[in-house]
């Protein structure tokens, strides 16, 4: 198994998105992959939709996942799934945070945030994991371990061993966090 | 040994290696974390935030001058900035090796134009690295300044979006190094005054070192041919990426060549054009690579047919594997995959960038609004602000410190309605000094607010001479910008706290009846800044005053929402308590 593999990641600003990438790029660099990933800085961070994408295998050349290619897309904010749906493949994997993040343009009144968000991520995607990765950091008593706790989801989707994964997780989160952050990555496997 | 590195930050550790003594520049994305990187790594002689993009680049060629190795960093729009110095020190030379980093980006991600740093490169006639990758990115800065001495030119390196903030597994062994010798200015006016009957025998020498530098550019393992079938792709940059990827996944058997060094060599294109009967050019931007192909196919293979810009390459925005993957098939007569499509999108609610909860940019517009009045003329300036566009109080943004500039000819070019233009304090410091002057000098009966959060905040929050530190965190002279504001000629100059909203109103008020040039500063440390630091203020909530009449919705504050038919204040909240004081039926109070 040493084809390109890609994932695409969203959710918005803060939500730890770019966290999330690196556990996952380091996870596969720790498995042997080479390993390419693109993320946004500047302007388009401020409160708006975030995306990162990560590609890794024998030999990665473009750093971004080219649309319908991507194996697994995970979302921390349910509505951007679907804004970057585009990018999944047809057979892939979608993780979903079952979180409403509302943007300016809601809370102003210009836009509305659609009702039926989880009907309609069960029939654009095949294979969706619908989960309140929230909810699950929660009961490990630290939100922020959201992200960990979905990329244990997206795990399912990937062929990566668990050691890389606990290894990433250890080089990336301060040390008295290590713990808590791979006992919400296991949480997170238990969702499929 | 591999290390998984953003590109910046790649290339910071190139720049390390090849024992750089002197690296300045002025924030912009995608560049900014180049400095903030060298900064954490240490062992820099000297490392600056220049004012602006000009000092950033007339600083390391002094350096240069003085035998250092020395690097300019900036983004694409820095370097109109810094295009005088630039352009005649392609003439006059360097001392030690100097690259200027020009980060380009394509789409706009986070820019005012998407200009090609490739054209620069040609107009001055210097050498251009081109990086698909993080890895070729630290690899070229370090020959950069090697290809610098050799030749006696700047080289510019020019990373995109997509390279500076890729990361990826980055050897990062050090694979040259060199010693820093003690810096010294050694006089030679033939080579550093630009008088006439200096600079025209050296613009025959740079005339007359094109060909041998693209010789040697030519050797270097970023230009690779490979030539098999009749039909082949040429390639420049991560456009290479994505056309070597595409070629192996439609299992085709194209000739190929990889680009990256400017100007591109022409005897490998020639061998390309020489094998082929047809080629595509894949380039982001401009067609820079495909007019010396085309040029090139007239004297060696008049019939071969040159695919690339207009057609099947766009000129607009940035590539990525798909777009290219489609031109390569077309001209290979496969049929492209039907893509299907979800009418989902359409119900997505808009998400772009916001001004944060809290922030203090959004107070002062709203004090400006409510003392100027619809009918007065904003322009505006570049940074976080520029995204209260819906406010009604940002009428334009053209480049950095236009904002006092254009109010300035919108003034004198006779509107009489009252103008409030404003920019933040580094876009001030970076370029507004001069209008401000110049406004106070032709009688410019304007009012220019600084937006002062005391921070460079859209970039990264690096530090400004406003802020009394330096790069490295050194302590430095705090520049007061109302001294400045005065000192070049504005009659009436007030600084206002932007969270008391009715004391900014009566400012604002007050700077509008003056006749003549007024300058509001309205000082507030950006949220994220007072956030690190530790400042933390009650958030509010919403009583049983509401009449959800919405006038605090309205104000935009993302901590605001509407539920049912009353406001309500999430999890957001910083407690600037800005809408407490919108708020006509005091509904809105401090948590206890």
């Amino acid at each position: 198994m040493r084809e390109t593999q890609s994932v695409v990641l969203a959710g918005v600003g803060g939500q730890g998105i770019l966290l999330a990438s690196e556990i996952l790029a380091k996870a596969a660099m720790a498995a042997g992959y080479d390993v390419k990933t693109n993320e946004v800085h500047g302007m388009a961070q401020r409160g708006g939709s975030v995306v990162a994408q990560v590609r890794f295998g024998a030999e990665v050349h473009s750093p971004l996942v080219a649309r319908g290619t991507a194996r697994v897309l995970g979302s921390l904010e349910q509505v951007e799934a679907l804004r970057f749906w585009e990018y999944l493949a047809q057979n892939g994997l979608a993780v979903v945070n079952a979180q409403a993040v509302v943007p300016v343009t809601v809370s102003s009144g210009s836009a509305k945030y659609p009702e039926d968000v989880e009907a309609r991520l069960r029939r654009a995607f095949s294979r969706l994991v619908y989960m309140n990765a929230a909810e699950e950091a929660l009961k490990l008593g630290d939100i922020r371990a959201a992200n960990t706790v979905l990329l244990g989801a997206i795990s399912k989707g990937l062929d990566l061993p668990i050691d890389a994964w606990q290894e990433a997780i250890a080089s990336s989160v301060k040390a008295k966090l290590v713990d808590l952050n791979i006992r919400a990555f296991e949480l997170g496997m238990k969702f499929h | 040994m591999k290390e998984y590195l953003l590109g910046n930050a790649a290339i910071a550790k190139g720049i390390k290696d090849a024992g750089s003594g002197l690296v300045s520049g002025y924030p912009g994305t995608p560049s900014s974390e180049i400095i903030e990187t060298l900064v954490g790594l240490g062992g820099i002689k000297h490392i600056e935030w220049s004012v602006n993009e000009k000092v950033a680049l007339e600083v390391a060629i002094g350096a240069s001058w003085a035998g250092t190795r020395s690097t300019a960093t900036m983004k694409h729009v820095g370097l109109n900035v810094a295009a005088d110095p630039f352009m005649t020190l392609a003439y006059l030379g360097v001392g030690g090796g100097l690259v200027l980093i020009s980060a380009d980006d394509p789409f706009c991600h986070s820019s005012q134009n998407e200009q090609d740093t490739r054209r620069y490169a040609q107009f001055a006639q210097v050498p251009l690295l081109d990086p698909a990758d993080p890895q070729e990115a630290k690899d070229m800065v370090m020959y950069g300044f090697d290809l610098s001495e050799k030749f006696n030119v700047p080289v510019i390196l020019r990373p995109t979006t997509r390279v500076s903030h890729a990361r990826s597994d980055v050897n990062v062994d050090p694979t040259s190094s060199t010693s820093e010798g003690q810096a010294s200015f050694g006089r030679n006016p033939a080579r550093r005054v630009s008088l006439p009957v200096h600079v025209r025998p050296l613009h025959r020498e740079l005339l007359e070192k094109q060909a041998a530098m693209e010789e040697v550019l030519a050797s270097t393992p970023w230009n690779r041919l490979d030539l098999k079938g009749d039909h082949g792709v040429i390639a420049s940059g991560l456009s290479a990426l994505y056309a070597e990827e595409a070629i192996l996944s439609l299992g085709l058997d194209l000739s190929f060549l990889k680009i990256g060094t400017f100007p591109a060599p022409s005897k490998m294109i020639a061998a390309m054009l020489r094998h082929v009967k047809k080629i595509l050019v894949v380039e982001e931007m401009e067609p820079v690579l495909q007019e010396q192909v085309e040029m090139i196919a007239r004297k060696v293979n008049p019939g071969v047919e040159v695919l690339g810009k207009g057609d099947y390459i766009s000129r607009v925005g940035e590539l990525d594997l798909l777009p290219v993957k489609e031109a390569i098939a077309r001209m290979e007569g496969i049929s492209p995959e039907t893509r299907p499509t979800l009418d989902a999108e359409k119900i997505l609610p808009p998400r772009p960038p916001s001004l944060c909860p809290g922030c203090s940019h959004r107070a002062t517009y709203y004090a400006m609004h409510k003392a100027f009045g619809k009918n007065a003329v904003y322009p505006s300036d570049i940074g976080c602000y520029t995204m209260a566009v819906n406010m009604g109080t940002v009428d334009t943004c053209l480049c950095m410190g236009a904002s006092i500039t254009i109010a300035s000819g919108i003034r004198l070019g006779g509107v009489e309605e009252p103008i409030c233009c404003s920019l933040g304090d580094s876009t001030f410091i970076h370029s507004g000094l001069t209008g401000l002057l110049n406004a106070a000098y032709n009688n410019a009966r304007i009012t220019v607010t600084v937006l002062d959060n005391s921070t460079t905040a859209m970039t990264g929050h690096q530090p400004h001479p406003g802020t009394g530190l330096t790069a490295t965190g050194e302590a430095s002279v705090p520049v007061s910008l109302e001294d400045i504001a005065k000192a070049l000629g504005a009659g009436f100059v007030e600084v206002v706290n932007p969270y008391d909203i009715k004391a900014t109103i009566d400012v604002f008020k007050k700077a509008k009846e003056y006749q003549g040039l007024s300058v509001v500063i309205s000082r507030q440390l950006c949220v994220i800044k007072a956030l690190k630091a530790g400042v933390r203020r009650k958030p509010l909530s919403v009583n049983e005053n509401c009449t959800g009449c919405k006038l605090c919705v309205e104000f935009g504050c993302p901590a605001i929402e509407f539920e049912g038919d009353k406001a309500k204040i999430n999890n957001l909240c910083i407690g600037c308590g800005v809408c407490a004081s919108i708020c006509k039926n005091n509904a809105l109070d401090v948590v206890k």
